[in-house]
């Protein structure tokens, strides 16, 4: 069974950046979303409490990035960097957050699970994106 | 090409290139026939005007083997890009420059010693620390150019093993320090950041996060730009190893962090 025939396979970056910006949204640790932990960490150290806000940020700009290479599929190597630059973001926060939080890691809440597969779906879809035909597009119109 | 590459070309080597019927091959040197010749000894050579044209298309070779199509070639991004990207040095069939040589050599030098300076070590095109790992500035610098023929190693084995292309090894080191541009010059501001003490102001830091970002993503061009140009790879098969070395590289430097 091609599954290609039913789903637009496109569609996972669309559904993994909606989970990246749904994990924000929910809580992480201890039953605290990351809304929760920024505003408390600006109370605390202004400098540190941004990182908190990452999820969100890459969650947007990777949907910027997939919904473009839906709008048209000539555009998939600017949707791959778009893409690339919003994992960015998630990566730095994973690698700060992670060692930060080893101890709490340990019993991670469903806001943690949103964010990582989100992040595994996006780059399912750069790498499905890059293996598209650019006339895939015209082959289906017609 | 083929015919250019060679010299000349027999029918049986371009039937066994091309893959095609001899009708086919038959109808093309026919259509090609101002361009091609098969002379005496029944072989196929290029005549004055096709290696004319042969000649312009191996000096075009860094532009037209990028099949990007025109709508994405035309924004922004990749406009930005290809700005940045030093399209005169990294060219197909150039012999290795004395020049080139030694700004890789200074590339290497430069960002093992900022390495040190940060306290940094590399991994792949990324920057890490190792917990427990005692300050060791001129471990930094073998371990930065370590990973450089490591990196470069990998890169070739995959394309070797994976796509069956061979390209050009030397041409491809001769240049392939051409990518740690963007790292080193972010080893080189994060450093000054740390010395002026202002990394930790909140837009300092955040300016620093950023500035990671973009110039990862300037490395990580100019990687798929290269492996595009000296492997004859398609920009996508290029792209597809130069984002998956780049998480794996994560993962594994994420781990250590660990």
């Amino acid at each position: 069974m091609n599954i290609r025939k039913f789903i637009d396979l496109r569609l996972i970056g669309i559904v993994g950046s909606c989970l990246l910006i749904m994990s924000q949204f929910s809580s992480w640790i201890s039953g605290l979303t990351l809304i929760n932990i920024y505003l408390i960490t600006t109370s605390v150290s202004i400098e540190d409490s941004f990182l908190y806000l990452f999820p969100l940020i890459s969650g947007i700009i990777c949907f910027i990035g997939t919904f473009l290479v839906l709008y048209k599929l000539e555009y998939k190597l600017n949707s791959v960097i778009i893409n690339f630059i919003g994992l960015g973001f998630f990566l730095i926060f994973i690698f700060k957050f992670i060692p930060k939080e080893v101890p709490y890691i340990s019993n991670p809440e469903i806001g943690f699970y949103f964010a990582v597969i989100g992040a595994l779906l996006i780059l399912l879809d750069i790498l499905n994106v890059l293996k598209l035909n650019n006339n895939l597009e015209e082959g289906s119109k017609n | 090409m083929l015919i250019g590459i060679n010299g000349f070309s027999s029918f049986t080597e371009l039937k066994k290139e091309l893959n095609v019927s001899t009708g086919t091959i038959y109808h093309h040197l026919d259509t090609l026939s101002t361009l091609i010749k098969q002379k005496a000894d029944k072989k196929y050579y290029l005549t004055e005007l096709g290696i004319r044209a042969y000649d312009s298309i191996r000096n075009n070779m860094g532009s037209t083997s990028f099949d990007i199509s025109k709508t994405d070639y035309n924004s922004f991004l990749l406009r930005g890009l290809m700005h940045l990207t030093p399209k005169r040095i990294i060219v197909p069939n150039k012999k290795p420059n004395l020049l080139v040589i030694i700004s890789s050599i200074m590339i290497l030098i430069l960002g093992g010693i900022f390495c040190a300076l940060n306290g940094l070590y590399p991994f792949f095109l990324l920057f890490g620390t190792i917990p427990e790992m005692p300050y060791a500035p001129l471990f930094n610098i073998v371990f930065f150019i370590f990973n450089f023929f490591v990196f470069f190693f990998i890169i070739k084995t995959i394309c070797w093993i994976f796509y069956k292309k061979k390209g050009n090894t030397i041409e491809f080191l001769n240049t392939f320090a051409i990518i740690f541009i963007p790292s080193v010059m972010y080893l080189i501001i994060h450093y000054f950041f740390i010395v002026l003490n202002i990394i930790e102001f909140t837009f300092i830091g955040i300016l620093d996060n950023i500035i990671m970002i973009l110039f990862q993503v300037w490395s990580l061009w100019l990687l798929t730009y290269s492996i595009t140009t000296y492997n004859r790879l398609k920009i996508e098969n290029s792209l597809i190893i130069s984002l998956l070395l780049h998480y794996g590289g994560f993962s594994i430097i994420l781990m250590i962090s660990i």
